[in-house]
This record gives structure tokens, C-alpha cells and sequence, in this order.
């Protein structure tokens, strides 16, 4: 369910909004087989060990999270950072990765084609994890961050092979 | 319990292999206690209980920071007794201090990569004590990342050697910025270990 709070309620609570079903399958597959051939790996496994694309060339799909994102927050938001993550069994990105987070509404659309169990998002404010998003695939997470919050993905394990997972981050202000 | 390993006398050869062993300085000593002195440890440990702990850079099991025993502290400060004497005059570190967690890796648990070094903490050696385990782990090995650094920071890391948890195998490193290394994920048995650092 969406519930539609403005951005200061959202930046004052610290609260995150959920949309479920927000791409769809067949539209999601489509996306990861553009992005699929544009993945380079980040080379530094002391802070991740992932494939991403910095700014993607999806305008449209971009335009259509933006249109999920406004009427939540209850403003006009606009688009200043995007990529996509992906991540395979023995990936992770740890939270010293980003170190500095703007005050900002951060949005994680979940591309992966399937589950994967453990494979979570987790937002933490001074260390402390307040908020873990599972691999929902179609999902659509919205995260008000600052400069107190950090963000990991955590390990995929290779106990599930052929497991993946991809997210595309687009930050809004 | 502990004691300085066989062939341990000839320090100057331990010395020489300390220098050059890459991607950065360690030691590897199988065999390193006699089956009395597992026996011995093992039953210390039967009292100490672990916790699960996760954060983004491990899940494992481990017991607290500080021993909760007399025993388990008696069992750390003989190790810091039997070994930094010797391992101060061949790494040529100056250590007397040591702490000591036991750990407990299940499938699916890990530590990934990351060097051990904080300010402030004067951690000059790392250690692991590989015991036997009752289902031996499947992985859960060590392995240690060769690192360039410019213009003071990291800029390559690429895997250099991998040390499997072998029971009865002692592990000992230098802690530096560059010493990068990971317990890859344990797919299964059981990984039983104690470790912890050096101090001055």
C-alpha cells in the first residue's frame, strides 16, 4: 500500500514507503537484458564487490519511477545520481562504500528476476540498521536519507547458485 | 597448554620467511598443539558460550569480546606467555599483550574482506588457531589480497593466497593497512576457530 506522506514527514521520521509491483516482470527482464552488456566490475573488494552502470540510459524507466516517487512525497523531485547494481553469489557492498549521504530521497526499484534469501538492502543510521528490504522482485523502496545514514547490500551467498540480483538507485532532491 | 612450536628454534630462518612471504608478511604452523593440549582447550571452550553476530562485514558465531571464564582468560594469557616472546624477535614487532575470541563459522557464514587495522588500536598481529571440527568446513578459508596503494589510498586488490582452515594450523600475520584478507563463506561443516591480535 502507498501511503502518501509529504517529504518532511518523510525526512522527520525517517520512515520508508514500499511499493510492491511497481515494474513488472516481462518489463523488468526487458531492462536487464539492455543492461546486461553495459555491467563493469567495481575493482576494490574492501568496500564492494558488484557489477554496476553509473547513470544508465533508461529515461523512461527513470521517468516512471520518478512519477511513482512524486505523489508519495508530495513534491516535485528531481533526478540528480542513478545506477545499477548487480550482484551475483559472493557479491556484497559494504556501508564504508558511500560514505557521505545528502539529504536526499533515495529510491531502490529491485530489477532481480527472482528471490533470493538474504540478499538485502539495509539502511542505517549511525551503524544501527533501520531498515532492510528483501529482494522483492518488481518492488520499489523509498528511503529519505542524510548525512547520518549509510547503505549496504549484503553478501549473497553462494549457497544459492545462479542466484542475481539487480537494483537500479536513483537519488532524488 | 601452548608452547613454541618444533622448529621454532631456528628464529632467524622464521625471520627471513616472515620478511618475504607475500602479499604480506605471515606465518602458517601446522601441528601446532599436541592432542593433550586440544583436549585441554576444548574443554575450556565447552564453558564458553557464542552469540550469533552480523553486521555488513560478518556473520558468524562468536564468544565475547572479553573471555567470560577464568579459564578462557587463563588460556589467552598463556598463549601471549608461549608465543610473543618469540614472535616479537621474529617479525620484529615488540609484543606481550593478546586477546582471544573463540569462533564458530556454519554454512553461510563469512567475514569479507578487510585489513584489521584501526587507528588507535595498536594491533600489530592477527592470528587464527584452526581446531578440529567435528564435520570439517567446506571453504571458509583465508585469503589474503596483494593492495596498491597512491596517493594514500587503495587503488587494486587482487587475491594473492588462500590458506584452508586446516585443523591444528596456526595463522599469523602482520596488521597493516595493506593487510587485506577475507574468511571466504563457509558452504558447509562446521568452522571452528580461536583468534584474535597481538598487542605492544
Amino acid at each position: 500500500m502507498v501511503l502518501p506522506v509529504s517529504l518532511d514527514e518523510l525526512l522527520a521520521t525517517r520512515s520508508a514507503v514500499i511499493v510492491p509491483d511497481a515494474i513488472g516482470r516481462d518489463v523488468a527482464a526487458a531492462v536487464r537484458a539492455r543492461l546486461a552488456p553495459q555491467l563493469v566490475r567495481y575493482p576494490l573488494v574492501d568496500r564492494g564487490s558488484y557489477a554496476a552502470i553509473t547513470d544508465p540510459r533508461e529515461p523512461e524507466l527513470l521517468a516512471a519511477v520518478a512519477r511513482i516517487v512524486t505523489p508519495v512525497t508530495g513534491r516535485a523531485l528531481t533526478l540528480v545520481a542513478s545506477r545499477v547494481l548487480r550482484l551475483e553469489p559472493g557479491d556484497y557492498l559494504l556501508a564504508r562504500h558511500d560514505p557521505v549521504r545528502e539529504r536526499a530521497i533515495e529510491v531502490v526499484l529491485d530489477l532481480s528476476p527472482a528471490s533470493v534469501p538474504g540478499a538485502e538492502v539495509h539502511y542505517r543510521q549511525h551503524g544501527q540498521v533501520f531498515l532492510r528490504i528483501p529482494t522483492v522482485p518488481g518492488s520499489l523502496a523509498i528511503v529519505p536519507t542524510n548525512p547520518t545514514v549509510s547503505c549496504n547490500h549484503t553478501y549473497v551467498s553462494k549457497l544459492h547458485a545462479g542466484a542475481g540480483v539487480m537494483r537500479l538507485i536513483a537519488v532524488f532532491r | 597448554m601452548w608452547r613454541a612450536p618444533p622448529g621454532w628454534h631456528d628464529e632467524a630462518a622464521l625471520a627471513a620467511a616472515w620478511r618475504t612471504a607475500a602479499p604480506f608478511p605471515h606465518l602458517v604452523v601446522d601441528d601446532f598443539c599436541t592432542p593433550d593440549a586440544l583436549a585441554q582447550i576444548f574443554a575450556v571452550l565447552d564453558e564458553e558460550h557464542v552469540d550469533r553476530y552480523e553486521g555488513d562485514l560478518f556473520v558468524f558465531e562468536a564468544s565475547a569480546p572479553e573471555p567470560t571464564t577464568a579459564e578462557f582468560r587463563a588460556l589467552r594469557d598463556e598463549l601471549a606467555a608461549a608465543l610473543a616472546p618469540a614472535l616479537s624477535r621474529i617479525t620484529g614487532k615488540a609484543v606481550s599483550r593478546v586477546d582471544m575470541r573463540a569462533y564458530a563459522y556454519r554454512p553461510g557464514h563469512y567475514l569479507l574482506p578487510h585489513s584489521d587495522h584501526q587507528d588507535g588500536l595498536e594491533r600489530r598481529l592477527a592470528y587464527a588457531y584452526y581446531l578440529p571440527s567435528p564435520e570439517p568446513p567446506i571453504d571458509g578459508a583465508l585469503e589474503m589480497y596483494r593492495c596498491t596503494i597512491a596517493a594514500g589510498e587503495l587503488v587494486t586488490t587482487e587475491p594473492a593466497l588462500v590458506i584452508e582452515p586446516r585443523a591444528n594450523r596456526l595463522v599469523v600475520f602482520e596488521v597493516s593497512d595493506i593487510s587485506l584478507h577475507q574468511v571466504r563463506e563457509v558452504l558447509g561443516g562446521l568452522r571452528i576457530s580461536l583468534a584474535g591480535w597481538f598487542y605492544p
